[in-house]
C-alpha cells in the first residue's frame, strides 16, 4: 500500500496530466484495502464451531462450558484492571459481536454498549441471552451485579442449552449432558453458601459498593452501608460526607466484621476506607468484578469469594486479592 | 444551632480536612488573585487551571496523588509559557492560549485513560470539579507547606511584581529582573491554582482565584485592604460552602448531598454581584480605613497602587 500511495504523489509532483493513471493508482490502493478486510473477516469461523461473544468474561466461561467443543468464545470485558462500568467498545470488538451468533450479557445497563453494536451489526440468526431478562428482572433494579446471585448461571446455563440446541439441533444432547454437569459443579459453592448462613447469618459487613451483594445476601449477611453511598462509588461521583463519616465509623468501631473492597473500582476514598479497616483490624476481602484469570473457572472464583468471606469471619484474616 | 449546622458538622472528618484545604486554597488564591486581576493575567490563570487539569488526570492514571500532577503540571505549564513569551502583551495572550489547548487536549486523553484502561472512577468528577470530602488528610501538612511556601515567595516578589505590573520601564529602571520576578509570580500562580484545584477542582479553581480578587478591588482602593478583603471573601464562600453542602444532605427524602464546589462558586458570584451595588461600594469607601472620598477613575486607583509599589 505505501509503494501505491508514493505512486500517486509522484503523479501529482510530476505534473503529468495523467488522470488516468490517477484512478488507476486509487483503484489499486481500494482493491489493496479490500483485500486486507476480506482477509480479516475470514479469519475464525471453523464449519460446525458456533461463534460466540460473553459482554463479561464470567458469562464467556459459562458460554464455553455449555457449548464445549462446539463453540468459540471471546469476551469482551476480562481485564481484571479496568472499571467495567467505564468501558468503551472499540472497533475490534464491534467485528466480533458482529461475527456472533450467540451472545450473552448482563443488561441492567451494565453492558448498554453491548446493544448498540449489535443494533449497528444486524443479524437475524443470532441469539441474545441477557441475564436480566431470563431472570425477569426490571430494568431499574437497582444492583446490576448480576452474576453474584445464585440464582442466575443455572438460569443463564438453561438458555444458553436452549440456543446452543437451536443453532446445531444434532448435538442437543451433547449440550444437554454438559447443562447437567454444569449445574452439578455447582452444587459444592451452593453448599457453602448454606453451610455460612446455617452458622453466621446476620454478620454485619460494609462494602464500598454493591459488587458483590446478592452473595451476602444470600449466605444471610447484612449489609451496613447505605445503598446510596455504594451506588455513588459505583457511579463514580462523591459520597456526602455525612455518609463517609458513617462508613468510617463501621469500620473503626468494629461494628463491620468484614469490608468488602471491590479491586476494580477504586479511587481515593475507597482505598483510603481500606487503610481504616486495615488500621482498626477489619479484615478486607476483595471482591472482583469480572471474573480473575488466568486459573478461575466461574465455579472456582465464587468459591474462593465465599471462602475469602468465611475466612474474614472466622479467623479474621483478609483476602485482598485471589 | 440546629438550623445552621446539621447534626455531626463539627465531628466529622471529611468536613474538617475540608474547612482546612478550602481555608489553605482560599488564602493563597486571594493573595495571589489580587496580583493577577491586577496584573491583567487572569487569562494566564485560566490556562493554568487547565494545565492543571491535564496533570491531575495524568496523575490520576498512574497513580500518584492529583495534587503532585496539578502543581507539576502547573509549574511546567507556567515555564512553558514563560519560554514562549510571558512578557510582551501580545505574545503573552499566544502563549497561554497555545498552552491552554494542547494541556487541555491532554486532560481529553488523560480522562479517556483514566475511564477505559484503569480500576479508577470518578477521575472526571474528582479532577474537573473537585471532592474536597474525599480527600485523604494526610495531605495536609503537604498543602500547609506549599500555602507557607507561596505567601512568603509572594512577600518577597510583591513590591517589584506590583510595580513591574504597573509599568515595566520604571521597574526595570529600579533595577528589577522583571523575568524573574513574572517566572517566580507564575510559579506562586501555578501552585495557588493546585491547591485549589484539590478544593474545588480544576475548571473550577478559576473562581477562587478571580472572583474575590475581582470582588475586593471593586470595594477597596489600596491593595492591602484589597488582598484582606479577597482573603476574607474567598475563606467565607469556601467554608459557608462546605457547610451548605453538609446541610443539603438533609434537603432532600433521597439523602444525597450536593457539590461543594457549586456552593462555592454561587456564593463567589453572589459577593461579585452584590459589590457591583453602587451603595455598597459607597459603603466599603467611606468604611475603608484613611479613605476621605472614592477614588472611582481607575486612573488614580493605579496611581495610589504605583506610589504604594515605590
Amino acid at each position: 500500500m505505501p509503494a501505491s500511495f508514493d505512486q500517486s504523489l509522484w503523479i501529482f509532483r510530476s505534473g503529468q496530466r495523467s488522470g488516468v493513471a490517477l484512478v488507476a493508482t486509487l483503484t489499486v490502493t481500494a482493491l489493496s484495502l479490500a483485500g486486507c478486510s476480506s482477509l480479516v473477516a475470514s479469519v475464525g469461523s471453523k464449519p460446525g464451531v458456533i461463534e460466540a461473544v460473553g459482554a463479561e468474561n464470567q458469562y464467556a466461561n459459562v458460554i464455553s462450558q455449555i457449548g464445549g467443543k462446539y463453540v468459540a468464545v471471546t469476551s469482551v470485558l476480562d481485564n481484571p484492571n479496568i472499571d467495567p462500568h467505564n468501558f468503551e467498545a472499540s472497533p475490534s470488538v464491534a467485528a466480533e459481536v458482529g461475527r456472533a451468533e450467540l451472545i450473552v450479557q448482563n443488561g441492567v445497563g451494565y453492558d448498554g454498549f453491548m446493544n448498540s453494536i449489535e443494533s449497528a451489526s444486524p443479524n437475524a440468526k443470532r441469539k441474545v441471552i441477557i441475564a436480566q431478562k431470563v431472570l425477569g428482572l426490571s430494568n431499574d433494579t437497582s444492583n446490576p451485579h448480576l452474576w453474584y446471585d445464585p440464582r442466575t448461571m443455572p438460569t443463564v446455563a438453561q438458555a444458553l442449552a436452549r440456543d446452543f440446541a437451536a443453532l446445531e439441533p444434532t448435538h442437543r444432547n451433547y449440550f444437554q449432558a454438559r447443562l447437567k454437569a454444569f449445574d452439578v459443579s455447582l452444587q459444592p459453592w451452593f453448599n457453602a453458601i448454606a453451610a455460612f448462613k446455617s452458622k453466621y447469618a446476620g454478620t454485619a459487613v460494609a462494602v464500598t459498593e454493591p459488587v458483590g451483594n446478592y452473595l451476602l445476601q444470600a449466605m444471610g449477611a447484612r449489609v451496613l452501608t447505605p445503598f446510596v453511598f455504594q451506588a455513588d462509588i459505583m457511579n463514580g461521583v462523591d459520597p456526602a460526607p455525612e455518609d463517609i463519616t458513617l462508613e468510617n465509623g463501621f469500620l473503626t468501631t468494629h461494628e463491620a466484621k468484614v469490608f468488602c473492597y471491590n479491586e476494580q473500582v477504586v479511587d481515593s476514598l475507597t482505598s483510603s476506607l481500606k487503610a481504616t479497616a486495615k488500621a482498626a483490624g477489619v479484615p478486607v476481602v476483595g471482591i472482583y468484578e469480572t471474573m480473575p484469570t488466568p486459573g478461575y473457572d466461574y465455579q472456582t472464583w465464587m468459591m474462593a469469594e465465599v471462602a475469602a468471606i468465611q475466612a474474614a469471619v472466622v479467623h479474621q484474616t483478609s483476602t485482598e486479592v485471589l | 444551632m440546629r438550623f445552621l449546622f446539621e447534626p455531626g458538622f463539627f465531628s466529622s472528618a471529611p468536613v474538617r480536612t475540608a474547612l482546612v484545604i478550602g481555608a489553605l486554597a482560599a488564602v493563597i488564591s486571594a493573595v495571589v488573585g489580587v496580583a493577577t486581576v491586577v496584573r491583567g493575567q487572569s487569562f494566564a490563570g485560566h490556562a493554568l487551571t487547565d494545565v492543571a487539569t491535564a496533570g491531575g488526570s495524568g496523575a490520576f492514571f498512574t497513580g500518584i496523588s492529583p495534587l503532585v500532577g496539578f502543581i507539576g503540571a502547573g509549574v511546567f505549564g507556567a515555564g512553558a509559557m514563560d519560554v514562549i513569551g510571558m512578557e510582551r502583551l501580545r505574545s503573552r495572550d499566544i502563549a497561554t492560549g497555545i498552552v491552554l489547548s494542547v494541556a487541555t487536549g491532554f486532560a481529553a486523553l488523560f480522562l479517556f485513560l483514566d475511564a477505559s484502561k484503569s480500576a479508577t472512577t470518578g477521575a472526571t468528577q474528582q479532577i474537573l470539579f473537585g471532592s474536597i470530602f474525599t480527600v485523604n488528610s494526610s495531605i495536609v501538612p503537604f498543602v500547609i507547606g506549599l500555602s507557607v511556601l507561596t505567601l512568603i515567595v509572594m512577600g518577597l516578589i510583591y513590591r517589584p511584581l506590583l510595580l513591574s505590573s504597573l509599568s515595566g520601564e520604571l521597574a526595570s529602571a529600579r533595577g528589577i529582573k522583571l523575568r524573574r520576578v513574572g517566572l517566580l509570580f507564575m510559579l506562586t500562580l501555578a501552585i495557588a491554582v493546585g491547591v485549589s484545584s484539590i478544593a474545588i477542582g480544576s475548571v473550577l479553581s478559576t473562581a477562587l482565584l478571580i472572583g474575590p480578587a475581582a470582588t475586593s478591588l471593586r470595594l477597596t482602593t489600596n491593595m492591602r485592604n484589597a488582598i484582606s478583603v479577597s482573603i476574607a471573601l474567598g475563606v467565607v464562600a469556601t467554608w459557608l460552602g462546605v457547610l451548605l453542602a453538609y446541610d443539603s444532605y438533609y434537603w432532600f427524602p433521597s439523602s444525597r448531598g450536593l457539590p461543594v464546589s457549586f456552593f462555592i462558586v454561587a456564593l463567589i458570584l453572589l459577593a461579585y454581584v452584590v459589590s457591583g451595588v453602587p451603595a455598597i461600594r459607597r459603603f466599603a469607601a467611606q468604611s475603608a480605613p484613611g479613605r476621605r472620598h472614592m477614588q472611582l477613575a481607575s486612573r488614580s486607583v493605579v496611581a495610589k497602587r504605583a506610589s504604594e509599589a515605590t
